[in-house]
């Protein structure tokens, strides 16, 4: 039961929405920025299961502006820990329902599902008396915790399943293949051009990459210098995979703060910043006199 | 000496915990479902697909593009991004075959550009166009343009 929920402290919880709330805000004006002009092309639009099952209208201007607004708005409450259930999951549908909207065009990206998990449960903690400085800790934050670092896993774990799955269960047919070429010649900016004339090379990658996710799991277990050298492992992978192809997956990165211990942002920046001290006064001495010029 | 602080622990109950735990466990089943058995439309649930596929040595990698005929005579690429079409490659992509079949769907790209560009040059006619390069053992051996579809605008 505890590896499911162990006890954590509650600032990281308060530390976490405040960025992952701004974050969505980000999100829509940088990642999955098009349903608002998407939603005028009704002809290209194929729903997701998810809209199916849910009867979701489909997209069109005065729904997708509505969710523009609810989302900037919710945002802005829910990351100043304000209703943190209700702007919470008012967030969580409204962000699920965007990133569909984007994602029901024909191309769907697996770099959001950590990010959409943690919306969801991140409200499940309710209110963290104290904010960033909150001295609680608890099994509930734990919990969300600990199913959004599952998340950040599983999408690169799932990954490597996924690229198995398509050569037809044989772990050599992907490594071995030319899709970095491939992905190389179709998005030819970054320093992946380099690599064209060197297949060599490009497989050895290919290979580190789904060693790398299938091995990806055992960051669950990590702790303290490991987990970190996990982290940066898997932040240099991401700051290359740009440098190669431009191709980023900020909305898994970010959601790696879930292994930080972002509880101690406040009590670091108090250290370096201590509050000013009112002035004291000091009692006049017998004998002594201020003296006015 | 100072006297640590202790720690507050919110209580958890037990049917708390296990509501958790089940929940965890259904997260863990409905993604391992996904990636096993589901197709990229049972998404936030289905697989990690993106770069899941084995392209051959000999492979031909085709980028998708829209060059449009202008009404003073010029022939430009309209680049396929929000900013500039309304519409980025990869729905278009997605949608490649539909637009073989009925060419008007390429609206979609006139529509977008116009509204960005409303006092440019009107666009009179729209190629979708897959710009082809050939593999051979590995290795960039030649690259072509072919056109899937054409449609004149009509306003």
């Amino acid at each position: 039961m505890s590896w499911f929920a162990p006890v954590r402290p509650e600032a990281r919880i308060a530390v976490l929405r405040s960025v992952l709330y701004v974050f969505v805000l980000l999100d829509m004006h940088v990642i999955v920025r098009d349903p608002i002009p998407l939603s005028h092309h009704t002809e290209l639009y194929r729903p997701l299961d998810l809209a199916v099952l849910l009867h979701l209208p489909p997209p069109s201007l005065p729904l997708t502006w509505t969710l523009y607004a609810v989302l900037v708005v919710g945002c802005l409450v829910a990351a100043a820990g304000r209703a943190p259930r209700l702007a919470g999951w008012v967030v969580a549908a409204a962000f699920t329902w965007w990133v569909a909207i984007g994602f029901s065009y024909g191309k769907v990206d697996h770099d959001h599902l950590a990010l959409v998990v943690a919306l969801w449960l991140l409200p499940t903690v309710g209110a963290v008396p104290g904010g960033w400085s909150a001295t609680r800790s608890s099994a509930q934050a734990g919990w969300v915790l600990k199913c959004v670092q599952i998340a950040v896993v599983a999408t690169y774990f799932l990954s490597a399943v996924a690229k198995i799955r398509s050569g037809h269960w044989t772990l050599t047919s992907w490594p071995e293949s030319y899709i970095l070429m491939w992905a190389i010649v179709r998005r030819p900016h970054g320093l992946g051009q380099l690599l064209v004339p060197h297949p060599g090379v490009l497989h050895v990658m290919q290979w580190g990459s789904i060693l790398a996710e299938l091995s990806s799991v055992a960051v669950l277990w990590l702790r303290g210098r490991a987990l970190l050298a996990a982290a940066l492992f898997w932040m240099g992978f991401h700051v290359f995979t740009v440098a190669l192809l431009y191709i980023h997956f900020a909305p898994t990165v970010v959601c790696w703060l879930a292994f930080a211990p972002l509880e101690r942002l406040r009590p670091w920046w108090r250290a370096r910043h201590p509050p000013l001290e009112p002035p004291v006064p000091v009692p006049p001495r017998p004998g002594s006199a201020l003296v006015s010029r | 000496m100072t006297v640590p602080d202790v720690a507050e622990v919110r209580p958890a109950g037990r049917w708390s915990l296990a509501w958790r735990v089940l929940a965890t466990l259904v997260l863990v089943v409905l993604l391992f479902n996904g990636s096993l058995r589901l197709e990229d439309k049972a998404w936030p649930f289905g697989p990690m697909s993106q770069y899941a596929f084995s392209p051959p040595a000999d492979d031909t990698i085709a980028i998708t593009r829209v060059y449009a005929l202008l009404a003073d005579g010029q022939r430009v690429e309209v680049p396929l991004r929000v900013e500039t079409a309304g519409i980025s490659r990869a729905e278009i992509e997605a949608r490649i075959p539909s637009i073989e079949r009925d060419p008007s769907l390429l609206r979609t790209v006139s529509d977008g550009w116009t509204a960005r560009n409303p006092t440019g040059p009107r666009l009179t006619e729209l190629f979708l166009v897959a710009d082809r390069t050939h593999l051979l053992r590995g290795q960039v051996r030649s690259k072509d343009l072919v056109t899937l579809a054409e449609w004149r605008v009509t306003p």
